[in-house]
């Protein structure tokens, strides 16, 4: 029903040759939730008409979202990322996954790793930042090769005297530090939960024991607002996991005010964010790709690091429950989220070179679409 | 009277220029028909300019034992030769790319030869605008040697040095000059503030531990600033020391470095970020009270606009080997001048545009000091200089650079001694790689 509504609309380019063998030809789509700590998360599965069949993750969405995606892809070759993104723009959930898909297709098509296709590696490895959640430890995250964490700030409510908010916050950090000792990082995650104000006096306070950055100080993403932050300290600012569209980061980086690009794999795909670092690039900006979704796209975001030379970190969910950590192992027939020395490496097969099994999809799926 | 006789009576002007006749049919409307002389636009200053002509330009590559000298910088020497029997040196050498500077230099050709060495202004704009593609390290070093030669020429036709052309010298005694220097232990340091004392010099300059990205750890930030700590506990308050960040931080990481390295007073931090975006050089520029300098790699005048006007840093370092010689250097200065700006022109590269500098540095009221890529101990490198010029280039005498008296530049090299050191060939910046593979910024 809603293919036939979309395929009315005059205002999109003609579809491609659908006799080609790469054109798509069957769509499918799996929204998932891990069992314990709820995260969602959406697996399409796109088959060319010669039979060849990639996956792409974006995050969460609904049966009419996918349908969409589903409407957009079909009878294109998966070279028409260009396409998808125009076409895709206001389920960016589904930009993301559809984008994944078709580089995942193009990779196996051509036999070379997606990283290929994004220009190449410039790295031969990526650096990776465990997001510790739930009650999750330093020193399990250590134990498994991370050495770059974050750590989410205490949100305050109005009654918690200002003075002794910063002192608890201190003594997170100097906790946190002595931990993990001198050669561990960490970025604190505010969660948007601060003003400006706030945010600025905290950012003075902290920037001598020099956590990589903090992380989505507040939601107030005005110039102004921003303006007061990136004036008053040297804290480097993270910005942007909810950001889908390029322009906002353009103009971020035009006033100043974001010392880290944090574009979300789940809400943009590869494409879309290898457009925002270029545009950082030349602003002295690195990029370090916020994720809580799954490792579909955890695999994705290391071939995009692979490829941006402004690519500093990728984020990764280390979930504290065995089930969620099953889950995301069974998805991809062995874990994918492998990491040495606070590195991950790249994977140099064909497509995103990852197993990934459809009976887990299945098993784990809310709703099959 | 020999002076007089080459620049010629001047004659009233009386011959308009010829405008160019329009050619068509060519497919360009706008092409003008290509002069019929050269260099282009020569005919018309005939009866207001002097006798002198240049009869040709040779370009020169030097190449150094790889022991000696870094085997991506052969030095780029042009030499300029009259009909009156002047000759003029001057320096393009371009790190990285001689030979597209050796090639430059002989594309500017048609415009100096034929052409008179006293039109420096005209020939400086012949090349730079009438090259309608403006600036370019390349473009830009081959300017800077030939406009060296030009001036070379002027000055000896004059019988005066070139800076007291340039209304010079603002201090007779020489240039203040800092040699490179390294220290990794508080003990190193010491010995170096002893040696430094010792030789009278007075400023030295010293690089970051470590490659930055643009985004850092708590590992680098440390050590960086510890760094610094250690320089100055270990020289002492009275040695000025630069750093030189050399464009391997981003704004973001130079920020937190410039904040914590306050208390050591520098003499100046260099190049704190990569050069190309300046609005992005001054996020990190506002939150420093670290006297800060840039410049090396910019070009002409127009390169250095936005840094002046934003008022972005506090010392400017033109390289007279690429910025356009002693006209681009000078001009740089002057604007900067009139901005509170000072003036500490680099030089990495061989002894020509290093004495070239010189003379521009003392004609400047906004000169700080001068940089030679050098150490306090003269090495193997001093030697062929010495060899080439025939004295001890660029070496300094309590704490300055004296000042040549010689007209023009000051110097002959010796052709014989250049047939020792033939050019190699050209080989490319060496480039440095992150721990994970990745190009790092130098």
């Amino acid at each position: 029903m809603r293919q036939k509504i979309w395929s009315n609309l005059p205002a999109f380019a003609p579809q491609a040759v659908v006799t080609d063998h790469l054109s798509i030809a069957n769509v499918r789509g799996w929204r998932l939730r891990e069992p314990s700590s709820g995260r969602r998360y959406t697996v399409l599965r796109l088959e060319t008409r010669g039979g060849l069949v990639g996956f792409g993750e974006g995050g969460p969405a609904t049966g009419a979202e996918i349908g969409e995606a589903k409407a957009a892809a079909m009878g294109r070759r998966p070279n028409e990322t260009e396409f998808i993104r125009h076409r895709l723009a206001a389920t960016p959930a589904m930009e993301a996954a559809v984008n994944c898909a078709f580089l995942d297709l193009l990779g196996k098509s051509t036999k070379t790793p997606v990283y290929q296709f994004l220009g190449g590696p410039t790295r031969f490895k990526a650096r990776v930042l465990a997001h510790l959640e739930g009650d999750a430890t330093i020193e399990q995250a250590v134990k498994q090769g991370f050495k770059a964490f974050t750590m989410p700030l205490p949100s305050r409510d109005s009654l918690w005297r200002m003075q002794a908010y910063v002192d608890a916050v201190l003594a997170r950090v100097a906790r946190a530090r002595g931990l993990a000792g001198a050669d561990m990082d960490f970025v604190l995650d505010a969660a948007g939960a601060l003003t400006p104000g706030d945010a600025a006096m905290l950012a003075t306070v902290l920037e001598k024991h020099h956590l990589m950055w903090l992380d989505e100080p507040t939601t107030v993403l005005t110039n102004d607002g921003l303006a007061r932050i990136a004036e008053e300290s040297v804290m480097p600012i993270g910005l942007g996991r909810s950001v889908t569209d390029i322009a906002t980061f353009q103009n971020l980086l035009r006033w100043g005010s974001i010392d880290l690009l944090r574009p979300s794999l789940g809400l943009n795909s590869l494409s879309k964010i290898k457009r925002m670092a270029a545009i950082a690039e030349t602003h002295y900006v690195a990029v370090a790709p916020y994720h809580n979704g799954g490792p579909i796209a955890t695999a994705a975001g290391i071939h995009l690091a692979a490829s941006l030379p402004n690519f500093f970190i990728q984020q990764i969910p280390f979930p504290t429950s065995e089930r969620d950590a099953a889950m995301r192992a069974e998805l991809t027939s062995g874990s994918v989220e492998t990491v040495k020395d606070g590195f991950a490496p790249l994977r140099n097969r064909p497509g995103l070179g990852i197993d990934v099994s459809e009976s887990a999809l299945d098993r784990y799926s809310e709703e099959r679409v | 009277m020999r002076r007089r006789e080459m620049l010629g009576a001047l004659a009233a002007a009386s011959a308009l220029g010829q405008s160019p006749k329009r050619k068509s049919g060519i497919g360009c409307e706008c092409a003008f028909a290509p002069p019929a002389a050269f260099p282009p636009g020569s005919q018309v200053f005939k009866d207001v300019g002097s006798k002198l002509r240049i009869t040709d330009m040779k370009v020169f590559g030097v190449t150094l034992d790889e022991k000696i000298a870094r085997a991506d910088r052969p030095y780029v020497f042009v030499k300029i030769e009259t009909n009156q029997g002047v000759v003029g040196w001057g320096e393009a050498t371009l790190e990285g790319k001689a030979g597209a500077a050796m090639a430059c230099v002989n594309d500017l050709r048609d415009f100096i030869v034929g052409s008179d060495p006293m039109q420096s202004e005209h020939l400086y704009q012949l090349m730079y605008i009438g090259s309608f593609y403006r600036g370019g390290p390349v473009l830009g070093s081959a300017i800077s040697g030939i406009d060296q030669a030009i001036w070379d020429i002027r000055g000896k036709v004059f019988g005066m040095p070139v800076y007291e052309l340039l209304g010079g010298p603002v201090d007779s005694r020489g240039v203040r000059g800092y040699y490179h220097a390294a220290a990794w232990t508080l003990e190193e340091a010491r010995v170096l503030r002893d040696k430094t004392r010792e030789a009278g010099v007075t400023a030295l300059k010293f690089q970051l531990p470590d490659l930055l990205e643009w985004v850092e750890t708590n590992r680098k930030l440390t050590r960086a600033v510890k760094h610094m700590e250690m320089l100055r506990q270990g020289l002492g308050p009275d040695i000025d020391f630069a750093v030189d960040f050399h464009a391997r931080p981003s704004p973001t990481v130079a920020a937190i470095i410039l904040r914590e390295i306050e208390p050591f007073h520098l003499f100046f931090a260099e190049e704190i970020c990569p050069p190309e975006n300046i609005r992005a050089m001054q996020r990190a520029a506002r939150k420093s009270t670290t006297p800060l300098a840039t410049g090396e790699r910019l070009i002409a005048a127009y390169g250095y606009n936005d840094l002046i006007d934003l008022g972005v840093v506090d010392v400017l370092q033109p390289d007279i080997a690429h910025v356009g010689g002693i006209t681009a250097l000078w001009k740089v200065a002057a604007a900067a001048d009139a901005a509170g700006i000072r003036m500490a022109p680099h030089a990495c590269e061989g002894p020509v545009g290093g004495i070239a500098s010189l003379h521009v540095d003392a004609a400047i009221p906004n000169f700080l000091a001068q940089e030679i890529c050098g150490l306090m101990e003269a090495g193997e490198m001093n030697r062929v200089w010495e060899d080439l010029m025939g004295f001890a280039a660029m070496r300094m005498r309590d704490g300055r650079y004296p000042l040549p008296t010689k007209p023009g530049l000051g110097f002959e090299v010796s052709e014989v001694a250049l047939k020792k050191y033939p050019f190699q060939g050209t080989r490319p910046f060496p480039p440095a790689f992150h721990e994970d593979g990745s190009l790092a910024s130098l």
